[in-house]
């Protein structure tokens, strides 16, 4: 019964600690966007279409980061918001993962079943 | 766009944030109107800036909330399914309607709010301790008593259509649905007031992660906007739960239901 209590509070730590880290995560990369636009011109340009994932990613990591544009701005803007939007996915595996660490393999089951239907919307609107 | 007015935007978030905080309803009921009557952003745009605050929010919030085990985990991953079919369906609705549609559509919303608002006013739940019936039992010690409460789930079919239901309207109008779930919880499925909040929250970031998408692949996420209004709601809930803990103010929240009803017919005539 023990055993079974302390595996529920490590599972319960994963969830919150997957939370947590993608809420900060978003919080400090929406701040710096922010306070990169606001050392800028004044005036910042959002782009009409919104840009892809793979696109995101690859400016985030490129080195025209450190130049810190105006369009970078809104680079860190972007990667704050799909990290926040991605973290309940995090969330959902984290759960995936602690069912299975109770073995506890009908919730496994539950959990994949929410996991896809939510990658299948992902892939869905992003194709 | 300009720094003042993302500075607004952010102003905005903190008030709209605490309000909601305060009443317990979450920022998204008053995030957008402000953004549609005070800004003029359009009601799409509105509505995916909601739906980021609302994953934000929810996010922070059930971090705390698993870790006090308030929340039922298993409860929610079942009750996911049905919030999360029902957001997809209600969020490529949305983008097949038009923005004076879905505005008329959130005023009638914000009048069923405040309408529940009031009735919970008149008629508070009951914090029984509940028996170990039902299925999906799970237990958490009540901070105010010091007690282990224990409690099971019972009519889940029931919960399940009212999340359905839930999971619909934050897919469509970008509010998190906590309103209509936590009392199905609490008066259907007999859980305990404050697991169900806790449950409720817990399941909102993931309801509302199911529509984000689709409004941002159909362009209706503004960065600065989002960023600005997000990070205002977060600090703004924060504030606004711990002043909720010291505040208990009835007259405030009948104020607040008076507010609520005129922002309706603002949003309804606009």
């Amino acid at each position: 019964m023990d055993q079974q209590k302390a595996v529920k509070n490590k599972s319960d730590r994963l969830i919150s600690r997957a939370l947590r880290i993608g809420v900060w995560t978003s919080s400090l990369l929406m701040g710096a966007g922010l306070l990169v636009a606001s050392l800028q011109s004044g005036v910042v340009q959002v782009p009409e279409k919104n840009p892809s994932l793979m696109e995101i990613l690859s400016r985030f990591f490129s080195k025209a980061m450190l130049l810190a544009d105006s369009s970078e701005a809104i680079t860190l803007l972007y990667a704050g918001l799909v990290v926040l939007m991605l973290t309940p996915f995090v969330r959902v595996l984290a759960a995936t993962i602690a069912f299975g660490a109770e073995k506890n393999w009908k919730f496994v089951g539950v959990s994949l079943v929410v996991l896809c239907m939510l990658i299948g919307e992902l892939v869905f609107s992003l194709r | 766009m300009s720094i003042s007015s993302f500075l607004l935007l952010f102003a905005g978030g903190v008030a709209t944030g605490t309000i909601g905080g305060l009443l317990g309803i979450g920022g998204g009921v008053f995030l957008i109107p402000f953004l549609v009557l005070v800004f003029g952003i359009p009601m799409h745009q509105a509505i995916a800036t909601s739906i980021v605050a609302v994953i934000a929010t929810s996010s922070a919030g059930a971090a705390m909330n698993v870790e006090r085990h308030l929340v039922n985990v298993r409860l929610g991953m079942v009750l996911e399914i049905a919030t999360v079919f029902g957001a997809i369906f209600g969020g490529l609705t949305a983008n097949l309607l038009s923005g004076d549609i879905l505005t008329k559509i959130f005023a009638m919303l914000l009048l069923i709010v405040a309408g529940m608002m009031a009735y919970k006013m008149r008629r508070a739940p009951e914090e029984t301790e509940q028996p170990g019936t039902g299925i999906l039992q799970a237990d958490f010690v009540d901070a105010a008593s010091g007690k282990t409460i224990t409690y099971g789930v019972k009519r889940i079919p029931l919960v399940i259509l009212v999340s359905l239901i839930a999971g619909n309207v934050s897919g469509l109008l970008g509010v998190g649905g906590g309103i209509f779930k936590v009392p199905a919880m609490n008066m259907i499925a007999g859980i305990p007031i404050k697991a169900a909040t806790a449950t409720s929250n817990f399941m909102i970031g993931v309801t509302a992660a199911a529509s984000a998408f689709i409004y941002f692949s159909h362009g209706h996420l503004n960065p600065l906007v989002a960023s600005a209004a997000t990070l205002g709601v977060l600090a703004g809930s924060y504030l606004g739960i711990n002043l909720g803990r010291r505040i208990h103010s009835t007259l405030l929240t009948w104020i607040f239901i008076v507010v609520l009803g005129i922002v309706a017919l603002r949003m309804y005539l606009k």
